[in-house]
């Protein structure tokens, strides 16, 4: 097994063990959870697979590094081909890679996009430039015409608004059970 | 929903065999080249003098991965104590890995050498001050990162940029940007760098004065320095904990953290740390007004100095207690500061510094002494181990 811990010095036949063994998970990943094309996924894999190299040595967990490199990467392919789709709220919850079964996350992310559904047109509008385009605070007050200080703010409160309905749709789940 | 669930059986996909090969080549080069390098790099610096290091990036067994990497830790080594020696070698790797030519290496590979002989070259551009050019820097090794699979490396990056930002008062976008990085370095399990990040977050917090925001931000991370079995980490944060309860007014509490602080700098090998952390909490407990708890503190730094055989740092603690007691126990400050007097010329001092101090003890039987004489005294002698030949000039 070369799945677990730090990887030091390999030979020849390690690395393509290591290849093998995580390329379809993070591939699958990538057209699974992110809905990138099967052939770009395999590219992102790849890159993936490449950038680790860089430093090996102070990768701790193998797999946490690999789940988390895709997930970036494949957000960061949609960043840049700037998809906009209605699927939007899909995407926006934030992955944790820690979480592998996705299964187990999936009430969450069902309540996430029923209360983004119920957010205000403008407050959707906030999070999804936030954490689907990736924009930083500077970023947004540039595309809001507004300050800042007061982006950052709005920012906050939108999470909260979110949040509160989160909290509620959770609360009216259990309700039902 | 079902189709967001990555099965076993979905990710029994077989990658190109044409990628598994350059994977594998790329793999065995860099980590042939990390291995040839340790001893070429240190040995070409070794033999060439500092200013003839530029003329280097010509060199063709300095010319690859493995050498930059070595240039990338000698930077990281001279940051501290030879910040312009570290600007020389990050210039020299930057002009290598600008050089290399693109088909040397897989695109994210070399994206990845680049990136990070900037980020060197940034950092060093801070550590002397340079700080409009490390931010340009940092541009630079940003721009290289345009892949995906790199959200790491711009992690690492922005983490830079982030501290080069507080050193010009950028505040704000700093904080931004190291709660990006956290998260990032969270999700890669880069739990090292996730802790340098909330550190120095925390630290931001304090100098801002959010007390207790700062507090919050550390008491988390203690857990990830434990776990990380990373004592000195620890050591710093609990110290941290202690400044903000401090400041806070929570001395008690304060009390438990620097204790805790000075237990881990023990731990992980510093034991003089140890003892200067209680000797910089003594006088944070004096200057916030907990007399009892500073003093302890003082002497308790002064014994131990004295017991590893650190008579001026011994002197310079003593003097800190002579500070409070000259108004309040003349003669218990008198006293001292003769203690500390014999304890320098045993130790064979300047005879400078023992001028200064029977000036100080003069002034403590003639009844003017004050706290900002002892703290002249004190100045003057701490100068002294800089500049030996220092005249003293009475106040």
């Amino acid at each position: 097994m070369v799945t677990t811990g730090s990887a030091p010095d390999f030979d020849e036949r390690q690395f393509e063990a290591l290849y093998h063994e995580h390329f379809g998970f993070l591939v699958a990943v990538a057209i699974h959870k992110f809905r990138v094309p099967e052939s770009d996924a395999e590219t992102l894999a790849h890159e993936v697979f490449l950038s680790y190299l860089k430093d090996p040595q102070h990768v701790r967990d193998l797999n946490k590094w690999l789940l988390g490199a895709i997930c970036h990467a494949s957000r960061y392919y949609w960043r840049v081909h700037n998809r906009q789709s209605s699927d939007t709220e899909l995407q926006i919850e934030r992955i944790d890679p820690s979480t592998i079964n996705i299964l187990e996350s999936l009430p969450n992310q069902i309540a996430a996009r029923e209360a983004l559904e119920c957010l205000s047109p403008r407050y959707q509008e906030i999070l999804r430039l936030r954490f689907f385009e990736g924009l930083s605070v500077p970023e947004l007050a540039a595309r809001l015409g507004v300050k800042k200080k007061y982006a950052a703010k709005l920012l906050a409160k939108c999470l909260r608004r979110a949040e509160t309905l989160y909290e509620r749709k959770g609360r009216r789940r259990l309700r039902r059970r | 929903m079902n189709d967001k669930v990555v099965t076993f059986e979905r990710a029994r996909r077989r990658p190109d065999p044409a990628r598994v090969q350059e994977f594998a080549e790329t793999a065995r080069r860099l980590q042939r080249e990390r291995q040839e390098s340790v001893d070429v790099v240190t040995r070409a610096l070794r033999e060439t003098p500092r200013e003839e290091w530029p003329r280097l990036a010509t060199r063709p067994e300095l010319r690859n991965s493995g050498a930059l990497n070595r240039l990338e830790a000698e930077v990281s080594s001279r940051l501290e104590k030879e910040p312009r020696e570290a600007l020389l070698l990050s210039d020299l790797a930057a002009s290598i890995a600008e050089t290399l030519p693109p088909d040397s290496y897989p695109p994210v590979t070399l994206a990845q050498l680049r990136a990070h002989a900037w980020k060197d070259r940034a950092q060093a551009l801070a550590y002397i001050g340079r700080y409009a050019e490390a931010l340009e820097a940092l541009d630079r090794a940003e721009g290289q990162l345009a892949f995906g699979s790199l959200a790491h490396d711009r992690a690492i990056v922005r983490y830079v940029r982030a501290l080069t930002l507080q050193k010009v008062n950028r505040f704000e976008e700093s904080r931004e940007l190291l709660g990006e990085c956290a998260q990032v370095f969270r999700d890669f399990g880069d739990d090292n760098r996730y802790l340098f990040c909330g550190i120095a977050a925390g630290i931001q917090l304090y100098r801002e004065r959010a007390f207790r925001e700062a507090y919050d931000t550390f008491v988390p991370l203690i857990e990830v320095a434990r776990d990380l079995g990373d004592h000195l980490s620890e050591a710093r944060i609990q110290n941290n904990l202690g400044y903000c309860a401090v400041e806070l007014g929570e001395f008690s509490m304060a009390n438990i953290h620097l204790s805790q602080a000075m237990a881990r700098f023990v731990d992980a090998g510093m034991r003089m740390e140890a003892i200067r952390t209680e000797r910089a909490s003594g006088r944070l407990f004096l200057g916030k007004g907990a007399t009892a708890d500073g003093l302890q503190r003082l002497r308790e730094a002064r014994r131990s100095f004295l017991m590893h055989g650190m008579v001026e740092e011994a002197g310079l603690c003593g003097l800190d207690i002579v500070e409070v007691l000259v108004e309040q126990a003349p003669k218990a400050a008198r006293s001292l500061a003769m203690e500390i007097a014999t304890e320098f010329s045993n130790a064979g001092f300047n005879d400078r510094a023992l001028d200064a101090l029977a000036y100080l003890r003069e002034s403590i039987e003639q009844h003017r002494a004050s706290a900002t004489i002892v703290r002249h005294v004190q100045s003057y002698i701490a100068a002294l181990s800089t500049n030996p030949a220092l005249e003293f000039v009475a106040l």
